[in-house]
């Protein structure tokens, strides 16, 4: 709705500044128009990042800044731009409208809706590239973002403020991961604003996702920001910046947000079809020298900011796809190293019908573990290690040597934690229900079932608890350590069950 | 042709601050064509560099006082009643606007930009 004395308050004060505010520009013409990337003369002042309006409207951003030649990359149609069109600077760094109006939206890079709903009310100007947060404004990492899944919460938590690798090759369930970790966050106390950045995906992918999303009930605390494969490289290279500038927003407001990069390898592809256009030097496998800052500017805007600052934070999980297995490539190890850990998916685990398909090995959270709960590191304390003994043990016992009891006892146990670890696409699990499937399982309560009964047992036996034991699954939300009385319970729990269970 | 030998032929191109025909001519008869389209591009920035453009929807007598302002350029007066009222000043790439036209697409820009 438009206000009038609002609009007339405006032009009265335009008409009365008239003559007083003289407003230069920096005008130039272009020379050279190549796959989206305009050469253009004059515009001496121009600076890095700084947005052009070309004379039919376009708009474009200053890449390269040659001694007599600027170079911009386009962010509209390249095609209705010609030589001897004129252009000029808007003093403006590149930025993006954001307010709250954007949750449970469909946008592009630039921030323009596409998904044919009202208009998105006009918010505050967040630039797309900005410097990270100093380590005087930050804290450690100490609250969990909970995932909702069995293996990650339990073995490589994620703490709300760090950087979480998801890589793996692909068909290996990664984006799954990314959206089991949304839609798991509708059950949580500390609401979460959720960000989902496709870069070069089919738009038929993004429809599914945004569908899956909607019909979870995650829609209303998700923003996905599009930039498909049919999309200029300029936008899919823009769209985590305008992601990263999204949480922000949210982040000044004291807010927790979880960004997700799906994914950073075709951003990588993006930034370097870009470069090579603008004849920048090619390096390793033709990606720019600058392509490590590329990313780690953009990862080392998560961050946990400290009281003073409203203690918001951006959590943020990139994904990498790899080829044939193969994280020692380029853009894999430079993302491993930015990050604060990794989650290994693997295929060979993936056909084996082991999902998530997670290689425990070589899987690590770095910082996570300090923002576990109490109540879940109680539970799965020995764990990782318990996995990682059986994985080697497995392996040989394939070649059908004896066992002794020790050893076989071991195996079976390892075999019981990789069925319970399983987990549906789509199903996150709160907190207390993760912790009483790992505990029936490690305190040996599970032993008589067999495993393939498994996915039907912890289904029913959590319909059970909800049923019959709320007062325990409220003991074990508390984060706390479970005391002796708790155990027991989850002792009588299963054991009751189990006589029902057919 | 590298960008330096075009400057030099550009700047030699010129006698007393005007552009010699004869020493125009004789350059573009020599060099190649891709050279020659560089060297008329050189020719049109430094001209360019030399003028000041100064616009107005009238031309009256107050704006001869620009040419005493900028003694090392030649300013050219230009009628342009789209500007509605005011001035323009163009000078090389930096554009001065003092107009009507500036201040109403400045309000065009921002009721577009705020309001549905």
């Amino acid at each position: 709705m438009i206000d009038n004395n609002k609009i007339i308050e405006t032009l009265e004060k335009k008409l009365m500044s008239f003559g007083g505010d003289s407003k230069t520009q920096n005008v130039g013409t272009v020379t050279k128009n190549t796959d989206g990337v305009i050469t253009a003369n004059g515009l001496s002042n121009a600076f890095m990042g700084e947005k052009i309006i070309f004379e039919n409207g376009s708009a474009g951003t200053v890449f390269n800044l040659d001694e007599d030649n600027v170079s911009i990359i386009l962010l509209d149609d390249a095609s209705g731009i010609k030589e001897g069109d004129a252009l000029r600077t808007t003093g403006e760094i590149l930025s993006i409208e954001v307010s709250e109006d954007l949750l449970g939206r469909v946008i592009d890079p630039l921030g323009n809706s596409l998904d044919n709903k009202p208009k998105i009310k006009i918010g505050k100007k967040m630039p797309l590239e900005k410097i990270a947060a100093g380590v005087i404004d930050r804290e450690p990492v100490s609250v969990p973002l909970k995932t909702g899944i069995k293996a990650i919460d339990c073995m490589f938590p994620i703490g709300r403020g760090q950087r979480e690798l998801i890589i793996g090759d692909r068909q290996t369930g990664k984006t799954a991961i990314v959206i089991d970790t949304i839609i798991n966050q509708k059950s949580d106390k500390r609401p979460v604003v959720c960000i989902y950045v496709a870069i070069g995906q089919k738009r038929s992918t993004i429809a599914q996702v945004i569908d899956r999303l909607n019909s979870e009930g995650a829609g209303s605390y998700s923003i996905v920001i599009s930039a498909s494969a049919s999309d200029p490289a300029t936008l899919q290279y823009l769209a985590p910046y305008s992601g990263c500038a999204i949480a922000e927003y949210f982040l000044e407001k004291g807010k927790d947000v979880l960004i997700t990069f799906d994914d950073l390898t075709k951003h990588a592809w993006a930034y370097r079809q870009i470069s090579l256009v603008l004849k920048r030097p090619a390096g390793r496998e033709a990606y720019p020298g600058d392509v490590f800052y590329l990313h780690s500017r953009l990862l080392e805007r998560s961050v946990k900011l400290n009281k003073e600052n409203k203690g918001g934070s951006i959590t943020a999980l990139p994904i990498i796809e790899t080829q044939a297995n193969d994280i020692s490539a380029y853009i894999p190890t430079n993302v491993i190293s930015i990050t604060d850990g990794q989650i290994y998916l693997q295929t060979d685990l993936f056909n084996a019908g082991i999902k998530p398909a997670i290689n425990i090995g070589q899987s690590v959270s770095r910082v996570g573990s300090a923002a576990q709960t109490a109540t879940i590191k109680s539970v799965s304390g020995k764990l990782k290690l318990e996995l990682a003994q059986y994985n080697s043990l497995a392996a040989f016992a394939q070649f059908g040597t004896e066992l002794d009891a020790a050893t076989q006892k071991q195996l079976d146990r390892g075999k019981r934690l990789t069925e319970i670890l399983k987990q549906p696409q789509f199903s996150p699990l709160t907190e207390n229900l993760e912790v009483i499937s790992i505990y029936a399982v490690t305190s040996g309560l599970m032993d008589d079932i067999p495993t393939d009964s498994f996915p039907r047992f912890e289904k029913e036996l959590h319909e059970f608890a909800k049923k019959h034991y709320q007062d325990l699954l409220e003991a074990l939300s508390s984060g706390e350590r479970p005391t002796e009385q708790t155990l027991k319970q989850i002792n009588k729990l299963v054991e009751v069950f189990k006589k029902r269970f057919v | 042709m590298n960008k330096k030998t075009i400057d030099r032929l550009v700047t030699t191109s010129y006698q007393n601050d005007l552009l010699d025909q004869r020493k125009v001519n004789k350059i573009a008869s020599l060099i190649s064509r891709p050279d020659l389209k560089k060297y008329l591009n050189g020719l049109k920035f430094a001209e360019k560099k030399k003028n000041l453009i100064i616009a107005s929807p009238v031309i009256t007598a107050d704006l001869k006082k620009f040419e005493k302002l900028f003694p090392h350029k030649k300013v050219i007066l230009k009628k342009d009643p789209s500007l509605i009222l005011g001035i323009q000043i163009t000078d090389n790439d930096v554009v001065y606007n003092f107009t009507l036209k500036d201040s109403l697409d400045k309000i065009q820009n921002y009721l577009e930009q705020n309001y549905d």
